[in-house]
């Protein structure tokens, strides 16, 4: 299983798949738990979000992932992340893992921002004694001052990203996962996030989601275009980007992909 | 060591265990999850007891109010119309008698009504944490009956000190407490587990529970003795799990006497088993509950 040249994979995906079971009406699925072993009609219809995923992540690699909404790209990430089980194919993940998927939705809106790191560092993985140690450095990345002690429920979205995506670069993981998170922070603190990636890039593996095409360009070295729930392009950011583009203003945007087969 | 490692939808486990140690596992997981998580249940916990009381003036006074208004409201609606075995009466006042037996089932009852009303929400409670972060999802069965032993102890402290100013002394079985106290609370926390799994997956789990816990008021053993059924009820009545809690708590608490060890025993094997029985349960349909939520 150990052979040389797989120590180095992170993350390893043969033929994986997600399907989502949908319900014409609410209490459907408890009609199949009750008679869906009587009959062969099932009552829900799979949806498939994602289908045939092959994937080899190396370490220290740095990866785009491009795709409309609904494409599955959160879903791939989630998958990787070990929030929610794909339902057929092989997963294999190695090292710790953070996701900086929607940490700032996690936080209590009456508790302060001092109390949110305490709980956010904890849910990542922290030590309380780790947290306290890392406060200050928090704080000052986050940058933003007195509102620390301040409840969430005065900060603006902008505010909010600032502290978790400030919590997330304080885990020392080894797998960053970033989903569009930083699309609300100002110019300013999304330079300082990107030069914070950039250096993080030295030694972990990034996992990124970006419809900012120049962002992709400039941090990753791979990008991978999901359409369908299956790998369409996997290559370089240039060129991936460029076809991605281009798809974009041929094809239409097709509602009918939201629709159970 | 892969720390993700799933093949067609099952997490595999890479190890080569024969039927014994795996049940050996089992047995420690529960209690090797909260030691491993031990600094997420204490971030959590606090916020947990802070959000109690928040926007509240008087805080934690409250916690001591509540308890000593039930002594009042108890003394004075059932001075003299309840029928207690003899050995209930610990003090000179009868009407104060009522309240100390009354008072000792409430609180077993208060802890576990806690329990059963809010277990059917609490994923939903915390569905953020479920869905868009790695979150330990069974540490909140642990968390939430924690929160819930907090606010018992504080109630349990204010009936000692009134039993103690009442009858002027404290039976040594008090001490014996702990005994009574942990296989409820493992008892509580499996019963959670079931709870909040079955409440992830339908909110009706937690319309009947607001329907059938103010039945179980009168099902359990709290404003009366389980003599008055005569033979076979004052059996029966044991088919509720909670009798034994509250029999055995009076038995320590005001007789001052060792509990019945058949009672004993029945307390120990319904809390074991529910406390297992809802791991395993919680930990079958875990991975279902994240894309259900």
């Amino acid at each position: 299983m150990s052979s040389s040249t797989s120590s180095d994979l992170v993350v390893e995906a043969k033929h994986l798949g997600k399907a989502y079971q949908l319900y014409a009406r609410r209490n459907d699925w408890l009609k199949q738990v009750a008679f869906g072993w009587a009959t062969s009609k099932p009552f829900s219809k799979p949806f498939p979000v994602l289908r045939d995923i092959n994937l080899a992540i190396q370490r220290g690699e740095s990866i785009g992932f491009l795709g409309r909404n609904g494409c599955g790209k959160s879903t791939l990430l989630q998958v990787i992340c070990g929030m929610t089980l794909p339902s057929h194919g092989e997963l294999r993940v190695t090292g710790r893992i953070a996701p900086v998927l929607a940490l700032g939705s996690t936080f209590d809106l009456e508790l302060s921002g001092r109390e949110n790191v305490m709980i956010g560092g904890a849910v990542l993985g922290l030590k309380r004694g780790e947290v306290q140690r890392k406060f200050s450095s928090i704080a000052e990345f986050a940058g933003i001052g007195d509102y620390m002690d301040q409840p969430v429920k005065h900060y603006s979205m902008g505010m909010r990203t600032r502290l978790a995506f400030s919590i997330c670069a304080h885990v020392e993981a080894e797998i960053l996962v970033v989903d569009e998170a930083l699309a609300v922070g100002d110019a300013a603190f999304q330079r300082k996030c990107m030069d914070w990636i950039e250096g993080f890039r030295e030694h972990g593996t990034l996992l990124f989601v970006s419809h900012a095409k120049a962002d992709v360009m400039r941090l990753c070295r791979r990008a991978i275009w999901i359409d369908d729930g299956r790998i369409r392009e996997d290559g370089k950011p240039v060129e991936v980007v460029r076809s991605y583009a281009r798809a974009m203003e041929t094809e239409p945007d097709d509602m009918k992909r939201f629709t159970a087969v | 060591m892969p720390s993700v490692n799933v093949v067609n939808g099952k997490q595999i486990v890479v190890e080569n265990l024969g039927p014994v140690e795996r049940t050996i596992r089992f047995i420690c997981r529960p209690f090797a999850q909260m030691w491993h998580h031990r600094d997420l249940i204490q971030a959590i916990l606090r916020r947990e007891v802070a959000e109690r009381f928040k926007g509240s003036i008087a805080g934690w006074v409250w916690a001591i109010v509540a308890p000593l208004l039930a002594i009042a409201v108890y003394t004075i609606a059932f001075s003299g119309r309840l029928d207690l075995p003899p050995q209930y009466i610990v003090t000179g006042n009868q009407n104060l008698s009522y309240a100390l037996f009354i008072l000792s089932g409430i609180v077993v009852f208060n802890f576990w009504s806690e329990m059963a009303f809010r277990a059917p929400m609490l994923l939903h409670e915390y569905v953020h944490f479920i869905k868009q972060t790695i979150f330990p999802s069974d540490m909140l069965a642990v968390i939430s009956t924690l929160r819930a032993t907090l606010y018992t102890v504080i109630s349990l402290g204010v009936l000692i000190v009134f039993q103690l100013i009442t009858t002027g002394g404290l039976p040594w079985t008090m001490l014996l407490l702990p005994l009574i106290m942990i296989p409820f609370i493992a008892f509580l926390v499996g019963m959670s587990w079931f709870l909040c799994a079955i409440g992830a997956f339908t909110r009706d789990a937690g319309y009947l529970m607001i329907n059938i816990v103010p039945l179980f008021m009168f099902a359990t053993p709290v404003f009366y003795h389980q003599s008055i059924f005569g033979s076979p009820g004052d059996i029966l009545i044991y088919i509720n799990a909670l009798t034994g809690y509250v029999d055995v708590m009076r038995d320590i608490m005001l007789v001052g006497k060792l509990p019945n060890w058949q009672v004993y025993a029945w307390t120990l094997f319904t809390s074991v088993f529910t406390f297992y029985f809802g791991y395993w349960f919680f930990d079958r349909y875990r991975n279902v509950i994240v894309d259900v939520l």
